[in-house]
C-alpha cells in the first residue's frame, strides 16, 4: 500500500504536450498554462517544431525559472 | 474554467508576459467592472478592459453622442452622432471582443440608483465628469466595499488614484472638501485635449486590471498627477482619515463586512 502523500505522487507525474504545428507564441502560451497547472517538481515533455519554436519555448521556460533540457525536438521541463 | 483556443490566441500577447498567468486571465474573465461615463475617460478605459478580457463590463451614461465629443471619445465616430453613448459604446466594445459581455445602462448615476447600479461589481471605474458624481461614486463604493479607480482630466492635465475602501485612502480622504458647484471650470468651459483623456483613461484600465488580478502595485494611498504640458508625472502620497465620513470609523464597516458579521 502506498504511503506517499498526494503531492509527492503528483510531482512524479510526467505530462506530455504535442505542439508540433503550433506557431509562436501560442506554443509557449500552451506550455506556460500546462506548467501553471502542475505542482512544483512536476515534469513536462513538449514536442515542438525545430527552429524558432524549439528555441523560443525553451528560452522562455528558462526565463520563467524552470529547469530545461533540450533533447532533439523535445523540450524536457522540470517545473519550478 | 479553462480558456478556449480563440481566447488563448486573442490574449496570447498578455499571456506570455512574465508578470501574467492563466490564473490572472481567468480572474479577469470572471470579473465584473462598472464604467461610469462613456466619454473622454470611459472610452479608452472600457476599450482596454474589454480588449484585455474582463468578463462583464457595464457602461453607464445618459448622454447622446455630439459632434463636439468626437475629438476625445474614440468609441464614438461621426456616423454615431445622436446615438446614446452607452448603447454605442456597447456595440463598439462588442465588435472589439465578443468573448465578453457588455451591458449598457443609459441612465444618469444619482443617489437614488447608485447602490443598485454599482452593487455586484468587483471594481468600479469612475470616468464621470462632475464632482457631485465623483463624491457619490466614492461614497457608494465605500458603503458597498467595492474597489474604485478615480480620475479626472482638464486641459492638458489629469490625475488618477485607486481605492480599496477600508484599506487605503478614499477620494474623500484625499479631497475632503467638495468644491462648490460652479467653482471649478468644467470641460465645456476650460476645454480638454483628447490625448490626455486617452492617457488617464488607459491608466484607469491598467489600475482596474491590477486590482482584479493582483498583478503589479495599484495606486493605493497614492495619486498620480500628470502635467501633460510639461510631460511631468508626479506621485503624491495620501492616506486614510479616521474621521472620513465616507470610509472612516464613523461611517461603519462596508456592507460586505457587515454581511459577514451578521452571518457569524
Amino acid at each position: 500500500m502506498s504511503a506517499h502523500p498526494r503531492g509527492a505522487v503528483a510531482a512524479r507525474e510526467v505530462q506530455e504536450l504535442d505542439l508540433r504545428g503550433v506557431a509562436c507564441p501560442l506554443n509557449w502560451v500552451r506550455t506556460r498554462l500546462a506548467l501553471e497547472s502542475m505542482p512544483v517538481g512536476g515534469r513536462l515533455v513538449v514536442l515542438l517544431d525545430p527552429g524558432e519554436p524549439l528555441e523560443s519555448v525553451s528560452r522562455s521556460a528558462r526565463e520563467d525559472g524552470h529547469e530545461v533540457e533540450l533533447d532533439g525536438d523535445l523540450v524536457r521541463i522540470l517545473r519550478r | 474554467m479553462t480558456l478556449s483556443d480563440p481566447e488563448l490566441i486573442r490574449y496570447s500577447r498578455q499571456l506570455v508576459m512574465s508578470e501574467w498567468s492563466g490564473a490572472a486571465q481567468e480572474s479577469l474573465r470572471s470579473a465584473s467592472v462598472m464604467v461610469i461615463g462613456a466619454g473622454a475617460l470611459g472610452c479608452p478605459a472600457a476599450t482596454y478592459l474589454a480588449a484585455a478580457g474582463v468578463g462583464r463590463i457595464g457602461v453607464i451614461d445618459d448622454d447622446e453622442v455630439e459632434l463636439s465629443n468626437l475629438h476625445r471619445q474614440p468609441l464614438h465616430l461621426t456616423p454615431d452622432i445622436g446615438a446614446r453613448k452607452a448603447d454605442n459604446a456597447a456595440v463598439k466594445l462588442g465588435f472589439l471582443n465578443p468573448e465578453v459581455v457588455i451591458e449598457p445602462f443609459p441612465a444618469r448615476l444619482e443617489p437614488a440608483n447608485a447602490e443598485a447600479l454599482l452593487a455586484g461589481a468587483n471594481v468600479v471605474v469612475d470616468c464621470s465628469d462632475s464632482f457631485a458624481t465623483r463624491y457619490l461614486v466614492n461614497d457608494t463604493c465605500c458603503a458597498l466595499g467595492i474597489a474604485l479607480v478615480e480620475a479626472g482630466v482638464l486641459g492638458l492635465s489629469g490625475l488618477v488614484m485607486s481605492i480599496r475602501p477600508g484599506e487605503s485612502a478614499c477620494y474623500r480622504c484625499a479631497f475632503p472638501i467638495e468644491p462648490e458647484p460652479g467653482s471649478v471650470p468644467t470641460c465645456r468651459e476650460a476645454g480638454v485635449l483628447g490625448a490626455i483623456g486617452g492617457i488617464i483613461g488607459s491608466f484607469q484600465a491598467l489600475e482596474a486590471i491590477k486590482l482584479l488580478t493582483g498583478v503589479g502595485e495599484p495606486l493605493l494611498d497614492r495619486i498620480l498627477q500628470l502635467d501633460g504640458a510639461a510631460s511631468a508625472p508626479l506621485a503624491i502620497s495620501t492616506r486614510r482619515r479616521q474621521d472620513c465620513p465616507a470610509c472612516g470609523e464613523a461611517a461603519g464597516p462596508p456592507a460586505g463586512a457587515r454581511a459577514v458579521e451578521e452571518a457569524v
